[in-house]
């Protein structure tokens, strides 16, 4: 981990990361307006009152130490980290290590490999409101190079009813410029040279499940 | 357990996703303890010597602290509070902290308030706050919703258990169809049917294998719990309390994909346990509970439960991890319709979250609830019926669940 950031009060000495390289991607239409009270309603009995507060809030994640698996994103890089005690080995990342006999060893950074295998997937037909629009979604979890755990993300380049248990994947970025350093700018990919296997009873239970789902996003358009 | 506790009262108001006839947090809260004190008239408000405030998110309640509302508005001035948040296993959570304060001998009687009020935001909106207990650095923008997380988590489970779409889809029906026996519940206030398997199986895509039927509602309500001593119990309900016999906590991780291979499960379970498909916090807390209550053979020992079925697929995992049923006989299990009212041992016969409601705070508070009127043989007065009334029951079990499986407790309850 980056000793330098550590603060010694004593010393008083903090080295305050400078932040030189700044980038916004926020929608010309969001606006903070704080806290404020923007309307009512009142039933025809009046006997209820609904009002309204709006409430809009820009948060600062600071990454801190797990920084450089954020920043490896922008570069196109999957960074994990390993305990130099055990051995063991992580994406997500773990800035300390989880054995507890290795009483919470700093972990270092390791560059992982852009491959994966698929430990369990699903297929989403309703999400969040920000991600209605690309419905259906092909969720795996999946292992990446020797990580002891799996990491959450989206597969694309195969039909829904088409991903298997334990199938080969690669990692693919988005183009450079299109990356904001979050782990949507990856996602997974067959490994190439997979083919799908027959379509069989499941396959044909999954198609009848999205179908409607493709229709319905097209009314969102 | 150096001191008995026990749950001598409690009430929720209806749970509803809008209008609930209650919609003041804190007027609701008072009256589920006028409820509660027409069940028993000994108690007096001035008998709260702490009260427990269980409560999950201020992105709903739109109010920091908003204990402190309820609390002056029930005129408990000068009495202790102290509110507890642990995801949708907030409601077990407060009630294990309140178990603690009267095992402990510091209290005697304490008050359980738990609330939520989902409906201040649209229910997209909803699921991604509620998403904001998923760890947001890594998983917020993949998936984004909670189901996504259980479907993936299931889908494995039930390819490695050789449970069906159809096998869990009973379990839908059942909390539902329940729940048309509950004046309080949710779908009976609202879609107010009884519905069947092929329902289930109809209903709209959320995240393959689980559809809309299966999974719980978003909702509005509140519900009190009055936990005290023993002495406490004999003077104020003398013939209808119940016993606290057995209880455990335990946590798992936040992110899913990181409990595989996690060394303290392994050191515990063995290698290959929980796995992502298995809830080892539920496993863990059971071990507990059942460990501190003397259950040997819960099947056998259990008569009935309340339990946390946020998706149908994730009551069935509950039901693994409680030791009803194991991998070899899990999907006979389901198929057998061994949970539902006519079964060995009925579970969620109030309704469940699925049927119920699922206003987070309140939910484990509800589930405690049902255990009680169950035990205490109050179900002809709180239900529309004798249906589902669990026929002379002596043991229950209460379950409470939050995130992916990442906290969770189990409540051994007896009749006296």
């Amino acid at each position: 981990m980056n000793e330098t950031v550590v603060l010694k009060k004593k010393e008083g000495i903090v080295k305050k990361p400078i932040f030189t390289e700044k980038k916004s991607y926020r929608p010309v239409n969001v606006k903070e307006t704080g806290l404020a009270f923007i309307g009512h309603e009142i039933s025809d009995d009046g006997n209820a009152m609904n009002q309204f507060l709006h409430y809009d809030q820009l948060y600062t994640i600071r990454h801190g130490w797990n920084s450089k698996f954020f920043i490896g994103l922008l570069e196109g890089k999957i960074w994990g980290t390993r305990c130099p005690k055990c051995g063991d080995t992580w994406v997500p990342v773990r800035t300390h290590c989880w054995n507890l006999d290795c009483n919470l060893e700093k972990t270092e950074w390791v560059e992982m490999p852009l491959n994966a295998k698929v430990h369990t997937w699903t297929i989403a037909g309703w999400s969040g409101r920000s991600s209605l629009k690309r419905l259906p979604i092909i969720l795996v979890y999946a292992v990446i190079g020797e990580s002891k755990v799996a990491i959450a993300n989206e597969l694309h380049g195969v039909k829904p009813w088409n991903v298997e248990f334990d199938m080969p994947l690669k990692i693919v970025f988005k183009p450079k410029e299109d990356r904001i350093g979050v782990v949507t700018d990856f996602h997974f990919e067959p490994a190439d040279g997979w083919e799908s296997s027959p379509t069989n009873k499941e396959k044909e239970r999954i198609k009848e499940l999205v179908e409607p789902v493709y229709r319905w996003v097209k009314t969102l358009e | 357990m150096s001191r008995k506790v026990c749950i001598v009262g409690g009430a929720t108001t209806p749970f509803d996703y809008g209008p609930t006839g209650f919609e003041s947090i804190e007027g609701g809260a008072a009256e589920c303890i006028r409820e509660t004190r027409k069940d028993i008239p000994e108690f007096s408000m001035r008998d709260i010597d702490l009260m427990i405030y269980s409560h999950f998110s201020v992105h709903f309640g739109h109010q920091l602290c908003s204990e402190w509302i309820i609390h002056d508005h029930l005129g408990l001035v000068g009495v202790p509070h102290y509110r507890v948040e642990n995801g949708g296993n907030t409601g077990g959570s407060a009630l294990y902290a309140a178990a603690l304060a009267v095992m402990s001998g510091h209290h005697d009687v304490v008050g359980v308030v738990g609330w939520e009020t989902m409906d201040s935001v649209s229910q997209s909106q909803g699921s991604e706050f509620i998403a904001m207990a998923s760890d947001i650095r890594y998983e917020l923008m993949v998936g984004g919703i909670y189901p996504i997380y259980y479907a993936a988590m299931a889908n494995k489970w039930m390819k490695d258990n050789n449970v069906t779409e159809e096998d869990v889809a009973t379990i839908s029906a059942k909390n539902r169809n329940n729940a048309m026996d509950n004046p309080k519940a949710q779908w009976y206030r609202n879609e107010h049917k009884y519905i069947t398997v092929e329902d289930v199986m109809n209903s709209r895509l959320i995240s393959y294998p689980i559809k809309k039927y299966d999974c719980c509602l978003m909702s509005r309500g509140v519900a009190f719990v009055l936990v005290c001593s023993e002495e406490y119990a004999k003077k104020v309900n003398p013939d209808g309390y119940v016993t606290i016999d057995g209880m455990g906590l335990s946590s798992c991780t936040i992110r899913a994909g990181d409990r595989l291979n996690f060394p303290g499960w392994t050191e515990r379970y063995g290698p290959g346990y929980p796995e992502m498909t298995e809830f080892g916090a539920c496993r863990n807390a059971a071990d507990r509970a059942y460990k501190m209550a003397g259950i040997e053979n819960p099947l056998k020992e259990i008569d009935f439960g309340e339990i946390h079925d946020a998706f149908s697929t994730s009551e069935a995992q509950i039901y693994k991890a409680l030791y009803l049923t194991d991998e070899n006989n899990i999907a006979q299990f389901l198929r057998d319709k061994t949970t539902h009212m006519y079964g060995e041992i009925p579970m969620n016969p109030g309704g469940g979250l699925m049927g119920y409601g699922h206003p987070v705070g309140a939910t484990g508070l509800m589930s405690m609830i049902e255990c009680f009127y169950q035990l205490s043989g109050m179900i002809p007065k709180k239900h529309l019926s004798k249906k589902t009334e669990v026929p002379d029951p002596e043991c229950g079990i209460v379950n409470s669940h939050a995130g992916t499986g990442t906290s969770i407790s189990n409540f051994i309850i007896r009749r006296v």
